[in-house]
């Protein structure tokens, strides 16, 4: 029976081509406007490293003074000190960790022909590539060695090698960061979280680096930040190594815990160092506190996705329900109209029911015929997102989920709309209708 | 076959009660042959909607078949239509967008027949009235007559029991009419139950069995062919 009821919903659909027409029209446009902004947050809040988000951790110290406060919900700055971050890095035990700052250079090849770029650098520790999921295509991260002696190594993602030396595999091959000649060891993937979760300092949405260079060159070579420097206290830094030595926060810190167990131990080390540093004259608090964060409850504690994107969401369904209010105002007119039809039906052994499911099939293939239009327009939506606002082009898109998830979406509005008419033209008197046919 | 006890129909509206019928009384034995007739607004139409369940009664008993109709839900009504009762309409109400199979073939998807035979069905109905070779034409590329013959093929192709035929020759020339009429009466002949309401004095003549309906009553009878009058008035409650 079913197969009969998409044959006359069908045939229905093609009675009416301008009703058909406006009504997928309407559906269209409110599922365009509702998939595009449903697709930029669905982006937004879904999980950038789902095989171990639950594995890695941000760390968080306290450092501030008692009555010191911080823009975070529970006082603790969002970053580390230089010093703290060194080390908590020097800490033993068989876990992954890495300090991180986003930093920045002049990238060359020291030639007449090599134009200069301006480029985002990692500076970071070797273990960043295995926790984050980057994977080599040539050669490998730096050495412990190189690491420790500051060598001036690099490593390039491809789409950066192929922009400097139109080729991919450069290992051996030298590049300037600034006038310091670096040898590149190895050559990643392209790799472009959606979310630049491990750095949310100055955006959640910006490019990830496609430059890394050993966290040792901060020291040896006066590697600054390029992202937050914060200062909760009044401290006299004449120079870089001052800055090195202050209470200022502004190193990420990360670390791979695999198991509960890790993580206790983990922040019982942390509670140790902490108390220790209190020996030291640091951490001046009577109650000391740190923070070890997975990366969505990172992602929350530092409000990702704003309220603003919740209401944009809100909206948009609610301009959706607008235009499910036409359709229903044409489903309306049209089944009404259909009363006689149906009274004959109901005559030769239709049941209520069996002319309610007829006309919710209909309404379900509009449904889906305005999700498939639906996925054009959100597909300008999109790249409209994209257009303006650069940071948006990994966001700005619709993966597999987006993609069914419309058509659903648009056959439940298109259902929820038909529902009334359906329900009133079955229960037409059949007769009614078969005198005056 | 079809027993009616005091069945009473009441149209209201907020200042209006009109009463189309009002302690109906009629039973209709199986194979018989009934025209109704009566004037405008007497009722006719209302107790053949009754008949065929297209609409509910305000009072009495109405038991088709043994199964007392009264005490069914939608869903049952539908089903019992569907199985045991053929309607003809005076306006044929053939679907405009479904081609001469197709409307043959609505009555036997509601049943739920296999394809195969539903098939089967529509063939041999289209074939009994004449209409084999138009199986594709839509009903607008048809004549009346024709048309009612496609409708008489529908009402035919569920083999129902039990035909209702409301004014099935008012939209008809005398010949077309004629033809129809014939077909109703071959249909009887094989064992159908047909109750069939007319304007037409004379194609009630044709009926064995008369009833008259005036102001929602069953008012007179008179048979032809044969039948004792007793028999007709025990018939007729």
């Amino acid at each position: 029976m079913f197969t009969h009821y998409i044959d006359l919903a069908w045939r229905s659909l093609r009675q009416t081509p301008l009703v058909t027409f406006l009504m997928i029209l309407a559906i269209a446009i409110g599922i365009g406007v509702t998939m595009t902004t449903l697709s930029v947050y669905h982006m937004m809040s879904t999980d950038p490293i789902p095989d171990k988000s639950d594995r890695l951790f941000a760390v968080q110290l306290q450092p501030m003074d008692d009555g010191e406060t911080w823009a975070t919900g529970d006082d603790v700055p969002y970053q580390l000190t230089y010093q703290d971050a060194i080390n908590l890095q020097a800490l033993p035990g068989d876990f992954l960790r890495a300090p991180m700052i986003r930093a920045g250079f002049s990238v060359h090849l020291n030639t007449p022909q090599s134009k200069p770029v301006i480029e985002d650098a990692r500076v970071t520790d070797s273990d960043f590539f295995s926790m984050f999921n980057l994977t080599f295509i040539h050669g490998s991260a730096w050495t412990a060695a190189q690491a420790q002696s500051a060598a001036p190594v690099v490593v390039l993602d491809e789409e950066m090698a192929q922009q400097m030396f139109g080729k991919t595999d450069v290992v051996g091959e030298s590049l300037f960061l600034g006038e310091r000649r670096h040898e590149i060891v190895g050559v990643t993937q392209k790799w472009r979280p959606n979310i630049k979760f491990y750095d949310l300092n100055n955006g959640a949405f910006g490019k990830a680096e496609r430059l890394f260079v050993p966290f040792s060159h901060v020291k040896a070579y006066d590697v600054d930040t390029w992202g937050n420097t914060n200062a909760w206290k009044f401290e006299e830094t004449r120079d870089f190594n001052d800055k090195m030595n202050s209470e200022m926060v502004w190193i990420q810190f990360w670390v791979q815990l695999d198991t509960p167990a890790q993580r206790q131990a983990y922040g019982d080390m942390l509670m140790a160092y902490m108390q220790q540093q209190q020996k030291l004259g640091r951490f001046n608090r009577e109650e000391l506190a740190y923070g070890l964060q997975d990366v969505n409850a990172w992602m929350n504690y530092n409000k990702v996705i704003s309220e603003d994107n919740k209401i944009l969401v809100g909206l948009s369904f609610m301009f959706l329900a607008v235009c499910v209010a036409n359709i229903l105002g044409l489903l309306l007119a049209k089944f009404m109209r259909r009363a006689a039809d149906v009274g004959v039906r109901r005559a030769l052994g239709a049941s209520k029911r069996q002319v309610f499911y007829q006309h919710l099939v209909e309404v379900g293939m509009l449904g889906l015929l305005g999700g498939a239009v639906g996925i054009v327009f959100a597909q300008f939506g999109l790249l409209g997102v994209r257009q303006s606002y650069d940071y948006y082009n990994n966001l700005a898109s619709m993966d597999w989920m987006m993609l069914l998830s419309a058509p659903v979406i648009a056959i439940s509005a298109c259902i929820l709309a038909g529902l009334y008419p359906a329900w009133l033209v079955c229960r037409t008197t059949p007769a009614t209708h078969l005198k005056v046919q | 076959m079809l027993d009616m006890k005091a069945i009473s129909k009441v149209y209201q509206t907020d200042m209006v009660q009109t009463h189309a019928l009002r302690d109906f009384n009629l039973h209709v034995a199986e194979r018989e042959f009934v025209a109704v007739t009566g004037p405008s607004g007497s009722g006719k139409t209302t107790f053949l909607n009754i008949a065929g369940m297209l609409e509910p009664f305000s009072g009495g008993q109405y038991c088709l078949d043994g199964v007392d109709i009264g005490k069914l839900n939608d869903n049952a009504r539908a089903d019992l239509r569907n199985q045991k009762i053929g309607f003809i309409f005076q306006g044929f109400n053939l679907i405009p967008d479904l081609n001469l199979y197709e409307n043959v073939e609505v009555p036997l998807r509601y049943r739920g027949i296999k394809s195969a035979e539903r098939k089967r069905r529509v063939e041999e109905c289209l074939e009994l009235v004449g209409l084999a070779g138009r199986a594709k034409h839509l009903p607008q590329q048809l004549s009346g007559g024709q048309q009612q013959r496609v409708a008489i093929a529908r009402a035919l192709a569920g083999r129902p029991r039990f035909l209702l035929a409301d004014e099935p020759t008012g939209n008809l020339d005398s010949l077309m009419a004629r033809q129809v009429m014939e077909l109703l009466e071959q249909i009887n002949r094989e064992g159908a139950t047909i109750v069939m309401v007319t304007h037409d004095p004379e194609l009630a003549r044709r009926a064995p069995r008369n009833i008259q309906i005036v102001d929602g009553r069953v008012t007179d009878f008179t048979l032809y062919q044969g039948r004792s009058m007793d028999t007709a008035m025990a018939a007729g409650g």
